[in-house]
């Protein structure tokens, strides 16, 4: 249980660290943006003050995109702030599509990554009991081997598939050639194991079937070792 | 004083909307610009443009912008490059400054700032491009006092194909 808690704490530094450079980066580009219309807006009105005839949508267009992003920047920080709620509870019950979404929009402020929809068929909530920190983890890490092979100009589908087996299965395809070779890493796979999520390929069409938990004996150990850990 | 309507530039970024009104800002002072989105575009228009100056974001979809800053160090001996990032880290910057980046800037700068550093990038173009011209002046002086005028020919066209 020990090189459990230390592999899990090792894993979420690096985490944490790789998720706020992401969001640092969103968030300049952000204000880059805001800050370079703010400028054309100024250059623009010393135009005007020359005598120069200035469009009003010129103006207009201006002020949507400074709008625009600033609903993009507080966007961010609603998904910063979500991201760093989910360690205020080492264990707890979990919104499997609320933690699925976050992880994809965070993994989302990365260059390389594809394009991601998720499909929750019959609108059921899934909670889990699980580690939401190292679940978010797992889904990144997964999410980040999918880019790899899809590409920043391909789509990656996420169904909902179905909920038996005292757990819910994610179907993971692409319309794209997705290339699962090597999938899972021993990362991956590590903290798989530690949350209870099992895998399953298809060959034709390629496919990765997630099956998530409701609960586990691992993920209540893990809860009480983690509960006292904290309080140490 | 450089008058920006000589600088022929070329801006890279993956953030539309950034490149679009940095672009429109850089017009109203006159420079020449290309813009591209990622790093293939950018490479493939510096093959087809004579530019001055390359103004690149570091993280992109595919090619890097310290593979792009390489690429195009390597194949435009007379481009300088400014790298304007988001990203940029003090590892990455020293790799760039190693690559022969010309200055490393900060997103968001102040856009006064990013307009001298590519006069600055230009000067230094030009200083370059007219150092080397004066060393090819002399190796052409001294190749007429002691060549045959076919010897000439072939060391001219050799230098001309070091050159490009």
């Amino acid at each position: 249980m020990k090189d459990t808690i230390n592999f899990i704490n090792i894993e979420a530094l690096k985490f944490s660290g790789k998720v706020n450079a992401s969001i640092s980066h969103e968030l300049k580009n952000v204000l880059a943006i805001i800050s370079e219309t703010s400028g054309f807006l100024s250059d623009l009105t010393d135009l005007a003050k020359q005598g120069k005839d200035l469009k009003i949508s010129l103006l207009e267009g201006c002020s949507e995109s400074i709008a625009e992003d600033i609903q993009r920047g507080f966007a961010t920080i609603k998904q910063m702030n979500q991201f760093a709620h989910s360690v205020d509870v080492p264990i707890k019950e979990v919104d499997l599509l609320e933690t699925l979404e976050l992880t994809v929009n965070l993994s989302g402020f990365l260059s390389f990554a594809s394009r991601v929809q998720i499909k929750n068929h019959d609108d059921e909530i899934r909670s889990v009991l699980t580690c939401p920190f190292l679940l978010q983890n797992l889904i990144y890490q997964i999410l980040l081997f999918t880019y790899e092979s899809i590409g920043p100009d391909g789509d990656i589908l996420i169904e909902f598939n179905s909920k038996k087996n005292d757990g819910t299965h994610l179907l993971l395809s692409s319309p794209a050639k997705l290339i699962l070779d090597g999938f899972p890493t021993a990362k991956i796979k590590k903290t798989a194991d530690i949350l209870g999520v099992e895998f399953s390929m298809n060959a034709s069409p390629v496919e990765l079937s997630i099956w998530v938990p409701n609960e586990s004996n691992e993920i209540v150990m893990l809860g009480k070792e983690l509960q006292i850990d904290s309080y140490t | 004083m450089t008058d920006n309507k000589k600088i022929h530039l070329l801006m890279v970024d993956d953030e539309v909307k950034f490149l679009e009104t940095i672009t429109k800002r850089l017009k109203l002072k006159f420079f020449d610009i290309t813009s591209a989105t990622n790093g293939v575009d950018a490479i493939e228009a510096a093959k087809k443009g004579q530019f001055d100056v390359a103004v690149i974001d570091l993280q992109m979809p595919g090619i890097d912008g310290v593979h792009v800053l390489e690429t195009l160090k390597k194949n435009h001996k007379y481009l300088e490059v400014i790298i304007l990032s988001g990203h940029a880290t003090i590892e990455t910057a020293v790799d760039c400054t190693k690559i022969g980046a010309f200055k490393i800037l900060e997103k968001p700068c102040e856009f006064s700032n990013l307009v001298d550093a590519i006069k600055e990038a230009y000067e230094k173009k030009l200083k370059k491009k007219f150092e080397h011209d004066q060393l090819r002046i002399k190796k052409i002086e001294a190749l007429a006092l002691g060549q045959s005028p076919l010897g000439i020919l072939k060391e001219l066209a050799k230098m001309d194909k070091d050159e490009k």
